[in-house]
């Protein structure tokens, strides 16, 4: 079941592929035409499925077009495996010139055959563009394949899916710690509502009342989270050494939603203080908030991104909307979507993308969007609802 | 300008917007506006009760739901209506008479809206009936509060109607 579960998603994702492929006008739509005319593979799976990842990602990546002809770029090399070995050779050359961008090998067990894709495709970008990649990511998001709300983990192209927990219980709001390495959510299986951490049996956070919201500041010391136990759901910060307790916010409504600037030295979060939910600024020490939503009826799930912008989820004419803030600069875009919910929006680490849910006829998926010009993309679908998706750094 | 002097001219000048704030909020507590009228159950006045201290380890998790109907709550509010105030009344009654020995509220909203800004407000809701039934002269430590934000519908359909009847605290005697 989950076996057949896992290739529907990797099938979805390779049609998905297809669709955003684009006609090359060389330099013409702004994205660089590169081959791997001159790469061989091998016939074994671990190749075929490393050389279909691999362009499946560079296409997504929103700087490329995999073409044949006309390229500016070609990948030259080879790759070969067996069924437990794989071994791939990658050069990355300037047409124009032959000038050499990059030159690597790699031989690593013949089962991660896709994490080697994702992790050459994250290289040639940077060779070619300067610029970091999006293709290592993984998504952490909660599906409901199981009748019961689950965490599930997958590769940013909506590969590999995993089952995290099997709790029979509800989650919500998963954040992944700093390193990549572990993800903290709220969950009812003890009964109400906790804040866990995979990887721990115990509860980070179980206060009275509610717990939600938990999110480790990038220098792992503490963590931002929504406690009641005061009498009324307020944003604190909680250390994870000491497990002393910092309250910031005295609002006497709803707050929720935390998340760390880059350099951890303010939060955004959610607040109703005004009687409609708008996105609030603060710093880690405290003191007055700065709101920075000012129009929509409705603004929630912000996520600050390495790139220093904040996308949130606004409501916009009846429908929820994702919109990119600059916090410095003071402004704000909405994306343009469909007719369709976006909610839950986060950064992928390219800062560039967004990963968000789309609901369409009370079903959810999980969308990627471009904040340059692609067409959203469908990452996750299909087998139940999929929502709240964090992406690793 | 010395720094002793700063810290006097914002002191004043902190005390001063709290003078003018406070002086907004009696304003609004005269006039009927989004919170109702003065003195409404879950006004955000009211000042918060923390709840007893420590962590909800060897709570009572469960309790019977079928002694009391919910209390319903307008769209985004957390406020108890007053045509809803009567059902806290009898749960205040119950408990007070000893037939109990204390409530968990369970706190639910409509599926519009984010997830873990449900789940905040759900509590609000859950605490905005405690507040209730603590001023009704109920044990604080009797009672229990537990959101589940959107994630339990009593009605799975996705009109007003199934809206309304989502947005609810469920009392759970044990």
């Amino acid at each position: 079941m989950r076996r057949n579960f896992i290739a529907g998603c990797a099938l979805f994702a390779a049609s998905a592929t297809l669709a955003q492929q684009v006609v090359v006008r060389k330099g013409g739509d702004g994205k660089i035409g590169i081959s791997f005319a001159q790469f061989r593979s091998g016939s074994d799976s671990a190749s075929q499925t490393f050389l279909s990842v691999l362009k499946a990602d560079l296409n997504r990546s929103g700087y490329f077009t995999v073409t044949s002809q006309g390229a500016e770029i070609a990948v030259v090399g080879q790759v070969a495996g067996n069924a437990s070995q794989m071994k791939a050779e990658v050069s990355v050359y300037k047409a124009s010139n032959r000038q050499r961008m990059m030159g690597k090998s790699y031989s690593p067990a013949a089962n991660l055959a896709r994490k080697l894709a994702h992790q050459v495709a994250d290289e040639i970008l940077l060779a070619v563009t300067g610029k970091p990649g999006m293709a290592q990511a993984k998504l952490a998001v909660v599906g409901t394949r199981t009748g019961r709300k689950e965490l599930y983990v997958f590769d940013i192209d909506g590969g590999n899916g995993q089952q995290i927990t099997k709790d029979n219980s509800i989650v919500v709001g998963p954040k992944w710690t700093p390193d990549g390495k572990n993800i903290t959510y709220t969950s009812h299986k003890a009964g109400y509502p906790n804040v866990y951490m995979t990887g721990q049996g115990r509860p980070v956070s179980n206060y009275k009342g509610l717990n939600s919201g938990g999110m480790v500041s990038p220098d792992g010391s503490s963590m931002a989270v929504i406690l009641s136990r005061d009498g009324n759901p307020e944003l604190y910060i909680k250390s994870l050494r000491s497990g002393q307790l910092q309250r910031l916010t005295r609002t006497k409504k709803v707050e929720a939603s935390p998340c760390w600037s880059p350099d951890g030295n303010y939060l955004v979060y959610v607040s109703d203080e005004t009687g409609r939910p708008h996105i609030y600024i603060i710093s880690r020490n405290g003191g007055t908030p700065k709101r920075l939503s000012s129009s929509g009826t409705e603004n929630v799930a912000p996520d600050w991104g390495k790139n220093g912008l904040i996308t949130y989820c606004s409501r916009v004419g009846g429908k929820y909307r994702v919109v990119v803030a600059d916090p410095r600069a003071r402004t704000q875009r909405v994306l343009d979507t469909d007719w369709a919910d976006y909610e839950d929006p986060c950064w992928a680490p390219d800062g560039r993308h967004i990963v968000c849910s789309r609901t369409a006829s009370y079903r959810s998926a999980i969308y990627l969007l471009d904040t340059l010009k692609d067409s959203p993309v469908a990452l996750i679908s299909g087998s139940g609802d999929w929502y709240s998706p964090a992406c690793s750094p | 300008m010395t720094k002793k002097f700063m810290k006097w001219f914002l002191f004043i000048a902190m005390a001063g917007s709290l003078v003018m704030m406070s002086g907004c909020r009696s304003k609004n507590k005269n006039n009927v506006d989004m919170y109702g009228s003065s003195g409404m159950i879950g006004d955000p006045l009211i000042g918060d009760v923390p709840l007893d201290g420590g962590f909800n380890d060897g709570l009572p998790m469960d309790g019977d739901r079928s002694l009391f109907p919910p209390v319903y709550f307008a769209y985004d509010s957390s406020q108890v209506n007053p045509e809803e105030a009567g059902k806290v009344e009898q749960v205040a009654q119950h408990l007070k008479k000893g037939k109990g020995q204390g409530v968990i509220i369970e706190g639910h909203t409509d599926e519009r809206g984010s997830r873990e800004y449900n789940l905040a407000l759900g509590e609000r809701r859950a605490l905005a009936v405690r507040d209730f039934l603590i001023s009704l002269g109920v044990n604080p430590s009797a009672i229990q509060t537990k959101s589940l934000g959107e994630e339990m519908p009593e009605n799975m359909g996705h009109d007003e109607a199934a809206w309304r009847s989502n947005r609810r605290a469920v009392f759970a005697i044990y």
